[in-house]
């Protein structure tokens, strides 16, 4: 196994030195980084040409300017010698300093993109092949291949155009109109049909509900005026938080097991007692404070878990932490709720709180929430922008391999020892299902630091990919090496990483020293 | 000693509770959520886009040469002057004065006026001047440099100043005077553009606080830095001295000192000497201006705060402002751009020259050097058809340039467009033309940047029309980092491309047009506009260059040069339900040439 992993890791470095070599040689012949100087008519043109012949090293050849490059990006790797220093921008600026902050800004802008495409991208892609060939698998199929198929700058432009600047539009005066509640509840009539299962009249019933549901819905917001100061408040939080409790027990203990279920439900009664107590403490919340709340919560849900004793504590326990975890979060969400007007009426945001660029207001003053909202609002557009172009493949590798898994004999097995679909679905199959997803979330977080050009383009995000773009437009070679060495050896220890993985998991693949 | 379980969850209890308070925030609850700062009371917020990232606080050297760089500069310095969006010179008293004190020797006194200072209270005086002095006129410069290679082989060249050094290198150590509040500079000959050399806000203004890099250089005060840079010997290429470490300090701290792309700690690297002074930054995405409050003299801004956002690309910014998260914008023209902006309601846009402009130059080699063939060519040119194809969708009233040397919006425009001869050039006259050639059909390679789709569109109408007159033309289009390295290697017969007109100032001209100066690429070489241009260099009276200039119009008209085509456009738009006092401005200061007479409707 070690030797294993030294070999690959010592192909890696031998990898990454070509084609840093590749990538510097490609970059500085990419262009002419005089050409804007040699077209000048300024009196001064000789000397701004020495200038920058002298600045980037111009005179040196680029294969021999690698190797300086590499001499100082060699002290990254020594430890305690000398400083990294991978060499400074065209502007200056030490590439270290920028990869940092960039690196900073790709997270914050992928991370939840990212977290959301696998939650929801492997849900879909389960639920589908569970009910293959329905019309649900049919219309999730078609949506994952459209919004895969869209160009993302595209999608930017029209989220920018209605999500931002109708809606903020719409916001000054928040009365939906009679036609809009109609069109949008017969959309949902149409999802609840497709999402129904039985006969036709059943469904049709369903689209029914959905109807009257979603139209039930958009008038009481409509006419409470919900959107300019909304809130849960404490009868949502119990209804919404019952709910979770039977689906979250639904899902991990099954509603025979009576002790998850009170489980669950005594987490929603902890989180319904504490919510007005807890109001003071969050009015001062900082980030920390929230952390060790939800830790704290974990610690009481898996303390209630256990106390409530059973043939299966793990069942309670598990049931009771998602439970506990998902309560907390909608007091969370009533919090953030509360602080929008306050938001919404910042003389910074000006009543048009869904922003088209960059990842904060400049200059906002506000408390812990006001910021959390300022950042929602700025990640909201790209957040979904990367969300609905990543779906399709974790929907699609999810359902093929949930599919693969279903028909596999110890599936029959399973159900004819006489478990139930609950168990055969979840345990026996889910699980394996979900080591091929393993290794190719693993790959794509490697990928995924790189950056997604296009998107922090499109959103003036200053990421790695708007560092790479901008320094390739420059024809400024080391902000590329600094994105290249970054990328690259994410990809490369990621790619490790994915097949460690792999044998960790399934126990058929073993690595062989 | 045993607990029972009741005090042990107490216990518990308690010190979670102790943890949680411990990291509560320290502002009181809810109060700060109100938001609503006290600047909004008396001037308001704009928001302007910016295409480049701020990246210096220093806008003159070789690296910090970004124009973002220098819009904050001219927001955040005090100057003699600025340039207004007429091309004019405007002096700004309240600051200081400068005055002509002698034709020849040509001796010009900056004197900084009592009361103005830095942001930390220290006063701009001598000192400044001098430093400003010393960095712009390369005064102690003796490195000489391989043109091969651009390495140094002997000497040292010790600041990177990114402008133009030669008016200033004529000049020898500034006299101090008045309480050391001016410097005069004597020039050992006449300079054409004494004005605009030195202390104006477009290039950066008194530039860097002298206090500060005596500072940071390690030198015992300001006065020791006078010292030094009165003690300088002129640099001489030739005999290169020892190199000057004091000196070499004193430039390393101005030439990397100030670069950074985030708020640096040390406020004294961000000192201002002009209405605003920086409050916060965040890297490459803003930048916040707020009022100065020492500030008293020169043009005081409406508002209270100016942000500065970076958005790279003209769709986005058109969104950002119908969205409100910017106020005022000046995203690359383009036809679509202009369209989604006049679409949008409370938006006004502004539509202009720019001092760019495109021309085609005939090389006064190879198949142009017959006079006959440059005539018949410059005849086949159809301009009107040009510019109303390329320009006329982005600004309705679009005509093409009839002068090599002057703009539109410069007041001896209309004369030496009268009197040059261009008129015989409005639209192709192709009869004339064949005319001319008298049967022949020269062969004629046109280089031009075939990934700019304006040049590609000129050249294929230049193409059209030149073959109707019997041209054989050539396609000598390369791609956009090749064709400059190509310019000036004869490689071709006549070029596509822009020059950018320096709107005030005259330097511009010889760099162009003198024999065999830096930018001349078509060979053009005529000895009567040689010497108007060295008489022109030191012609100080304004009125007087503009003559000078127009007789060289009419020379390089006369000898068939090739033919200006059309000025770049250039464009604005605000949000103007909202702000008011927005004007276009066409040189590199571009917006913000008047952000003091921005204002919030209402505040």
């Amino acid at each position: 196994m070690v030797t294993y992993i030294v070999r690959r890791l010592f192909t890696a470095v031998l990898i990454l030195l070509g084609a840093s070599f590749l990538v510097y040689q490609l970059t500085a012949l990419s262009g002419d980084p005089l050409a804007d100087l040699r077209t000048s008519n300024q009196p001064n043109k000789e000397e701004l040409i020495q200038q920058r012949i002298e600045l980037l090293d111009l005179n040196v050849p680029a294969p021999i300017r690698y190797f300086h490059w590499l001499g100082g990006a060699a002290k990254c790797v020594v430890p305690f010698v000398g400083q990294c220093d991978l060499g400074f921008s065209i502007t200056g600026q030490p590439v270290t300093e920028a990869l940092g902050r960039a690196m900073g800004m790709t997270i914050l802008l992928v991370s939840s993109a990212a977290i959301l495409a696998v939650l929801i991208g492997v849900s879909l892609g389960i639920v589908t092949a569970l009910r293959q060939y329905s019309t649900l698998d049919y219309g999730v199929t078609f949506m994952a291949f459209l919004f895969f198929s869209l160009p993302v700058f595209w999608v930017a432009v029209l989220l920018k155009e209605y999500v931002a600047i109708g809606f903020n539009n719409f916001l000054r005066e928040p009365q939906i109109p009679l036609s809009t509640i109609i069109i949008i509840s017969v959309v949902s009539a149409v999802i609840w049909f497709i999402c129904a299962r039985g006969t036709v009249p059943v469904r049709l019933k369903a689209a029914g509900v959905g109807f009257v549901l979603a139209g039930g819905v958009l008038w009481l917001l409509s006419a409470t005026s919900w959107l300019s100061s909304p809130g849960l408040g404490l009868p949502v939080i119990a209804v919404t938080g019952a709910g979770i409790a039977f689906g979250a027990t639904l899902l991990t203990a099954g509603l025979k097991n009576r002790r998850a279920l009170y489980s669950s439900l005594t987490m929603v009664a902890v989180g319904i007692v504490v919510y007005f107590p807890i109001q003071p403490l969050l009015a001062q919340a900082t980030g920390l404070m929230v952390f060790l709340l939800a830790v704290a919560t974990i610690l009481v849900g898996l303390g209630v878990g256990y106390v409530m004793g059973g043939y299966d504590r793990r069942q309670n326990m598990s049931a009771a932490v998602i439970t506990s975890f998902l309560t907390a979060g909608l007091v969370l969400l009533d919090r953030y709720m509360q602080a929008w007007p306050a938001y919404f009426n910042n003389n910074r945001v000006n009543g048009r709180p869904i922003a088209t660029i960059g990842a904060e207001t400049p200059n906002l003053e506000g408390d812990f929430w006001v910021h959390g909202l300022d950042t929602f609002t700025h990640l909201l557009l790209p957040t979904i922008a990367l969300l609905l172009i990543s779906l399709a493949s974790y929907s699609r590798y999810s359902r093929s391999s949930m599919l693969e898994i279903m028909n596999m004999d110890y599936i029959r097995t399973a159900r004819a020892k006489g478990l139930g679909e609950r168990t055969v679905v979840m345990r026996h199959a889910f699980r394996n299902a979900l080591i091929p997803i393993a290794t190719i979330v693993a790959y794509d977080i490697g990928g995924l630091i790189g950056g997604a050009v296009i998107t922090e383009r499109v959103f003036a995000f200053a990421g790695m990919g708007q560092l790479f773009i901008q320094a390739l437009e420059h024809v400024d070679p080391n902000p590329v090496m600094g994105v290249f060495l970054v990328t690259g050896i994410l990809a490369l220890v990621f790619n490790l990483i994915a097949d460690l993985v792999y044998s960790a998991l399934d126990p058929r693949v073993r690595v062989k020293a | 000693m045993r607990f029972g379980r009741t005090s042990k969850a107490i216990g518990v209890a308690a010190v979670a509770a102790m943890a949680l308070s411990a990291c509560a925030s320290t502002g009181g609850g809810n109060t700060a959520s109100e938001g609503a700062g006290d600047t909004a009371a008396t001037g308001g917020t704009i928001s302007v886009a910016e295409t480049n990232a701020f990246s210096s606080f220093n806008s003159d050297t070789a690296a910090g040469n970004v124009d973002i760089n220098g819009k904050i500069a001219y927001m955040t310095r005090g100057g003699f002057y600025h340039i207004d969006n007429e091309l004019n010179v405007v002096r700004n008293e309240e600051f200081g004065t400068y005055e002509k004190l002698s034709d020849d020797p040509l001796v010009v006194k900056y004197t900084v006026n009592e009361g103005v200072q830095w942001s930390d209270g220290n006063a701009v005086d001598a000192a400044d001047l001098l430093l400003n002095w010393v960095a712009e006129s390369g005064y102690a410069n003796d490195a000489t440099v391989d043109p091969e290679t651009g390495e140094v082989t002997e000497g040292t060249s010790y600041f990177d100043y990114a402008g133009d050094t030669s008016g200033l290198g004529l000049t020898e150590i500034p006299e101090i005077g008045d309480d050391g509040r001016s410097i005069t500079l004597t020039y050992s000959k006449p300079y054409a553009d004494w004005e605009i050399v030195f202390g104006g806000l477009n290039d950066g203004g008194v530039g860097m606080p002298a206090h500060v890099i005596a500072e940071k250089a390690g030198l015992a005060d300001e006065q020791a830095l006078i010292d030094l840079i009165q003690g300088l010997e002129r640099g001489d290429a030739a005999s290169p001295a020892d190199p000057n470490a004091e000196l070499q300090g004193v430039a390393d701290v101005y030439n990397t000192g100030f670069d950074t792309k985030s708020l640096p700690g040390d406020e004294s690297l961000y000192l201002s000497s002009g209405p605003f002074v920086v409050d916060s930054i965040t890297p490459d995405q803003s930048i916040t201006l707020v009022r100065n409050e020492s500030y008293d003299w020169g043009p005081t801004p409406n508002v209270n705060e100016i942000t500065v956002r970076f958005i790279g690309a003209a769709p986005d910014q058109v969104q950002a402002l119908e969205n409100g998260e910017v106020d005022i914008i000046a995203p690359q023209p383009s036809a679509d751009t202009v369209e989604l902006l006049e679409s949008i309601e409370g938006v006004t846009v502004e539509v202009d020259d720019q001092l760019a402009y495109d021309h085609i130059d005939l090389n006064y080699t190879g198949v142009f050097e017959d006079e006959n063939v440059r005539e018949a060519f410059m005849k086949a040119v159809p301009r009107q058809t040009i510019v109303d194809r390329i320009v006329k969708p982005l600004k309705e009233d679009a005509k093409p340039l009839d002068s090599q040397f002057f703009v539109p919006a410069q007041e001896a425009y209309e004369t030496s467009a009268a009197s040059n001869g261009s008129e015989a050039y409005q639209e192709a006259d192709i009869e004339a033309a064949k005319e001319l050639l008298n049967g022949e059909t020269p062969e004629v390679r046109i280089m031009y940047n075939k990934d700019n789709p304006n040049r590609v569109d000129a050249f294929a109408l230049i193409q059209e029309s030149a073959e109707q007159a019997g041209f054989e033309i050539v396609d000598g289009g390369l791609g956009a980092s090749d064709w400059g390295a190509a310019l000036g290697t004869g490689t071709y017969d006549a070029s596509i491309y822009g020059w950018i007109n320096s709107g005030v100032g005259v330097s511009g001209v010889p760099q162009i047009f003198r024999t065999d100066s830096g930018s001349n690429y078509n060979g053009f070489s005529d000895p009567e506009a040689d010497k108007l241009m060295d008489e022109l260099m030191v012609t100080t009276d304004a009125a007087a260059q503009d003559e000078i200039i127009t007789k060289i119009d009419k020379l390089v008209w006369d000898s068939f040069y090739g033919l200006p085509l059309f000025q770049s456009v250039g464009l604005d738009a605000y949000n103007s339900e909202r702000v008011e006092g927005v004007v276009y401005q066409p040189n590199q200061t571009g917006v913000f040439w008047n952000f003091w007479d921005w204002k919030v409707k209402g505040e």
